[in-house]
């Protein structure tokens, strides 16, 4: 089966079906692609057997200290052979060679020997012959002539290297890792297969009314700019934003908020527990002396601080806001959240098992339901939602509770929104929080679903490239 | 959320003059029920389980009648003195401690009736009852029963012919055999079970599991016992004032049923008093109502009220489990005088609003790398733990898993963006490249017992990506961003390239990784192209 190659692939095996046995360097050259692309590209092929990659050694030599000089002065023999003839009859004492000489005379005197280019007579050093280059002092000249070391195997006359090498320090020899590239069976056939891109570059006029390509604009994602949208109108209705974790343990999720420990809402099949892990505290001792007494007065039962300590994904972002309030205890405060919650639902058009729910609170003396009424209203006139209404409802933590109803023109019907109430003494008291606390919230989803008019929640979270491409960033 | 089945000719006959079919259903929001579906002969609704007296069409009328004036103040249970007795042995103590119970008499029973019946007795199981748990309800037929009864624990060996059965089953077959045996045996935890005998020494109930077949409950029974056996006498008597008011709204005449043994009484599902201030009610809704409309407003709720000095004292109904406090009758007053009748009020802000630092810090972030072109992606905390470890190649040993999740993509807490970004890229391989994406976003280690923490993740995708290209963005998003300078040191990790990764360091602090990602984890994500990228920790970094 054919595989999709890409475009660098196919340029480097294009290459080695032209050239075997090559360094990655040399494909650079071949194929005209950047180092970083022929690295990756053989990584790729490699992985898909299209090629072979073999590691191997290879020599290379440089100049040592002595052939440097040597490149110099000449090698010693060579030296002698000046040093004849720069004295009268070309003739010399093998002393005064010696001291002329000094460390190099015993080699130069063997060398010249082997080059024919001496006789000794008598203890004297006659000159004689020709004296052209030897081998070893071309190589040393080549050696010279590469700023860099010159791979062994570029050397042709191996007889003169071997002989030079003998000469202790004309020669550094070193070796080096490389790595060798060849193509397999596969690679040659998928090769073959693989269309020539045909390059055509002339100048023409061009057609100038034709549509141009759309280029994708980067831009923030459309359930992100909903959030920020919600966040600026709260701040704008002068709340101050909360942070708070997931993970919360049952104490804030659950039974500071006046739900008993039996209710089906805190079981397995609804809220996510985080398993075999328990908070090390929970909270102070008085806020749990007060909140457990609370559950005995109002739902008549053994209230376990054990089960308080469970940790949970957090079903709301309300047990954020009742922590900040029972450790702050605020007479007067507007506050709001925006955060991921959890339900362990089944995935639907309809439910998420995680989605972002925004909480607002506003504590006062003279709080009251019309004014959370009111709120909620200025709320949804400023997110452009035109028809609201208010419907009674149930929460364990509200009272009295409602819920607000929003007409979706597009369904042509009034749908549920946000849930609220005010917080029920059961829940306040046992914190120390003595003003009423007006508490609303609901899932950001819901108006994301209504503002791009989406009917299943998942699109949201699908990040499907051609929505986020081309869905306006302002409607 | 539980459902009762309302048919408009039914509930047209109980309300007791004509209602239009609009009213109805305009009406019913109000008391706090959510339409669910409705067709041309019924409507179904969906009530809260802290309204058990909304799970028969009984009910519901009971609250319709007052909303719409045809019948106001608290509807009276009229319970005449039985002369027949249950009797408790100590033996259940330990197990199942409680019995109470009630005579229906003369009453008719048509197939929805019992239906209306059936499906109370489902929804006062699962909600008051907690699954049987809490308390368990046994409606017979009396005239099969011969008294007193007996609430006794027995072995498991006990015999005797369980509702749906032909034959004769043993305590211990009958939790092994059938349906509802399978579906509660766990909440029987000793060696002996509860059961109710007669005189006879028939067995007619074995809670919280089956009646007996003897017992059975026909449109041809005329008279009824209901027995409600609990772990808690409180619960069992709300359970027993439900049942009571609803049969006798279906006719029949109540007899009430002594109960004699240990730590047990005869319930007396008398109504509450309680009294309620004015002022509460006039501060929580931000009104001005006099006595008299806040008492019409509760006798509207189907409450009695009169007024007591300058208080209001009322009389709630036993079924009316939900009322705690004065602060519910708040409410009371409030749906009895009408919430769409409550003008909006905007109290002003005395301080102006104000965004989290960590928001305003990554909103930064966010406009930095859509500056450098990368599309913003949301992905979930929750997620599974193949692409998050499996096709990532990457340790596992640290995993924080949910219990029981309901979906096989939604079992573990995330701690890397990374893998998110990679199957968002594979789920767009038919989209045009280069794709360059990022996420903001938590993640989750280990800790104290659990460490969170934000992240960004930036990953891109085409022929032409490189490890380079993508340290451009990360410089380039601390530099311009945050005048941050960081420095990327040589580093192994099985999502990317060896040799093609590093750490990601600022002031010799690891921050995070990047790299190109291994061609066995791109396969493994079914990847065409190339693709590099990093993650880096912004807790800690640019918010505390």
């Amino acid at each position: 089966m054919s595989q999709v190659l890409h475009p660098i692939e196919q340029k480097i095996l294009r290459s080695l079906l032209e050239k075997q046995n090559v360094t990655p360097e040399e494909l650079v050259e071949n194929t005209q692609l950047s180092i970083d692309q022929v690295r990756r590209g053989i990584e790729w092929l490699k992985f898909k057997d299209l090629i072979r990659v073999t590691e191997s050694e290879k020599s290379f030599v440089k100049l040592g200290a002595r052939g440097k000089e040597a490149l110099e002065k000449g090698l010693p023999e060579r030296q002698l052979v000046g040093y004849l003839k720069s004295i009268p009859v070309s003739s010399c004492e093998m002393n005064q060679a010696k001291d002329y000489l000094k460390n190099e005379f015993s080699p130069a005197i063997a060398n010249a020997k082997k080059n024919k280019w001496i006789e000794i007579y008598e203890n004297r050093i006659l000159l004689k012959g020709y004296h052209d280059a030897t081998s070893e002092e071309r190589i040393i000249k080549t050696i010279a002539s590469n700023p860099n070391a010159t791979a062994v195997d570029k050397i042709d006359d191996k007889e003169a290297l071997d002989s030079l090498k003998k000469r202790p320090g004309f020669l550094d020899f070193a070796s080096t890792k490389y790595t060798t590239v060849n193509i397999t069976e596969k690679g040659i056939s998928e090769a073959q297969n693989t269309s020539q891109v045909a390059d055509d570059s002339t100048k023409r006029a061009i057609d100038v009314e034709a549509p141009a390509p759309i280029a994708f604009a980067a831009k923030s994602h459309p359930l992100a700019d909903v959030i920020d949208e919600v966040r600026e109108i709260f701040v704008s209705l002068g709340f101050a934003e909360l942070v708070g974790n997931s993970a919360q343990s049952c104490f804030w999720n659950f039974d500071a908020l006046f739900i008993p420990q039996d209710h089906p809402a805190r079981e397995m099949q609804d809220t996510f527990y985080l398993k075999d892990m328990n908070a090390k505290s929970v909270a102070t001792p008085k806020q749990i002396k007060q909140v457990s007494m609370a559950h005995k007065n109002g739902w008549h039962y053994d209230w376990r601080v054990d089960a308080a300590k469970k940790m949970v994904l957090r079903t709301h972002t309300t047990c954020v806001t009742i922590r900040e309030l029972a450790d702050k205890k605020y007479d007067e405060a507007r506050l709001f959240s925006i955060g991921r919650v959890y339900r362990n639902e089944k995935v639907s058009y309809k439910h998420l098992v995680e989605f972002n729910q925004v909480e607002g609170v506003v504590v006062g003396q003279n709080v009251t339901l019309r004014d959370l009424m009111g709120l909620q209203m200025e709320f949804y006139r400023k997110m452009g939602i035109k028809k609201a209404k208010f419907w009674p409802t149930f929460f364990p933590y509200t009272e009295p509770s409602l819920q607000s109803m929003i007409y979706n023109e597009r369904l042509g019907k009034w749908v549920e929104l946000f849930g609220m109430g005010i917080f029920r003494p059961e829940v306040t008291r046992p914190l120390g929080i003595k003003n009423p606390v007006l508490a609303w919230g609901g899932g950001i989803e819901r108006i994301a679903m209504l503002r791009y008019g989406l009917d299943d929640v998942r699109e949201l979270y699908n990040n499907k490239f051609s929505w986020l491409r081309s869905v306006p960033k302002c409607q | 959320m539980p459902v009762v089945t309302l048919y408009f000719n039914r509930i047209s006959k109980m309300l007791g003059r004509k209602v239009s079919k609009e009213k109805i259903i305009s009406t019913l929001p109000f008391l706090g029920l959510d339409i669910e579906e409705e067709t041309s002969d019924h409507i179904n609704v969906e009530y809260s389980p802290n309204r058990p007296d909304f799970s028969t069409d009984y009910g519901v009328v009971t609250g319709l009648q007052g909303l719409l004036e045809i019948k106001l103040g608290m509807p009276l249970l009229k319970i005449k003195k039985g002369k027949n007795t249950i009797k408790v042995d100590s033996s259940v103590g330990k197990i199942r401690p409680y019995v109470v119970a009630i005579e229906a008499i003369g009453g008719k029973l048509d197939d929805e009736t019992i239906r209306q019946i059936i499906t109370m007795q489902e929804d006062l199981h699962n909600g008051i009852g907690r699954r049987r748990k809490k308390v368990s309800i046994g409606i017979h037929d009396l005239d099969k029963i011969k008294f007193p009864l007996v609430y006794k624990a027995v072995e498991r060996t006990h015999r005797f012919v369980p509702l749906n059965s032909q034959n004769a089953m043993a305590i211990s077959e009958i939790l092994e055999k059938t349906e509802t045996g399978v579906t509660y045996k766990h909440l029987l935890e000793s060696n002996k079970v509860p059961i109710i005998m007669d005189l006879a020494g028939n067995t007619i109930s074995f809670p919280p599991i089956i009646n007996s077949k003897l017992t059975e409950v026909t449109s041809k029974s005329k008279n009824l016992l209901v027995e409600v056996t609990a772990n808690d006498k409180n619960a069992a008597d709300d359970v027993l004032a439900v049942v009571a008011y609803a049969l006798q709204n279906a006719g029949f005449k109540l007899h009430s049923v002594r109960i004699l043994g240990p730590r047990n009484s005869t319930p007396k599902l008398e109504s509450r008093k309680m009294l309620l201030d004015p002022v509460l009610v006039n501060g929580m809704l931000g009104l001005d109502l006099t006595l008299s409309i806040m008492i019409k407003s509760l006798r509207k709720n189907r409450l009695d009220a009169k007024v007591k000095g300058k208080q209001i004292l009322c009389l709630i109904p036993r079924y009316r489990t939900d009322i705690f406090g004065p602060i519910d009758l708040v409410e009371e007053v409030a749906l009895g005088y009408g919430i769409e009748k409550m003008e909006y009020t905007i109290p002003p802000a005395k301080s102006a609003g104000q965004k989290n630092k960590t928001t305003v810090a990554l909103e930064a972030v966010r406009d930095t790398m859509i500056g450098l072109g990368c599309l913003e992606v949301m992905n979930f905390g929750l997620v599974g733990k193949q692409t998050q470890y499996d096709m990532t190649k990457r340790d596992s040993s640290g995993i924080i898993s949910v219990a029981d999740s309901k979906s096989q993509e939604h079992q573990i807490l995330r701690d890397m963006i990374l893998p998110g970004l990679i199957d968002t890229l594979s789920r767009n391989i038919h989209e045009p490249y280069p794709q360059k994406i990022f996420e903001t976003g938590t993640v989750f280690h280990r800790g104290n017992p659990i460490h969170e923490e934000i992240h960004l993740a930036c990953a891109s995708a085409y022929n032409e990506v490189s490890y380079t290209e993508i340290k451009s963005v990360l410089q380039s998003l601390l530099k311009s961003g945050f005048d941050i300078a960081c420095t990327t040191k040589n580093s192994q990790n099985s999502l990317f390239i060896e040799g093609r990764t590093a750490d990601i360091l600022v002031n010799g602090k690891m921050i995070g990784t990047i790299g190109e990602l291994s061609p066995q984890v791109l396969d493994n994500f079914k990847m065409r192209v190339p693709v590099a990228g990093f993650e880096i920790k912004l807790t800690g970094l640019i918010f505390d």
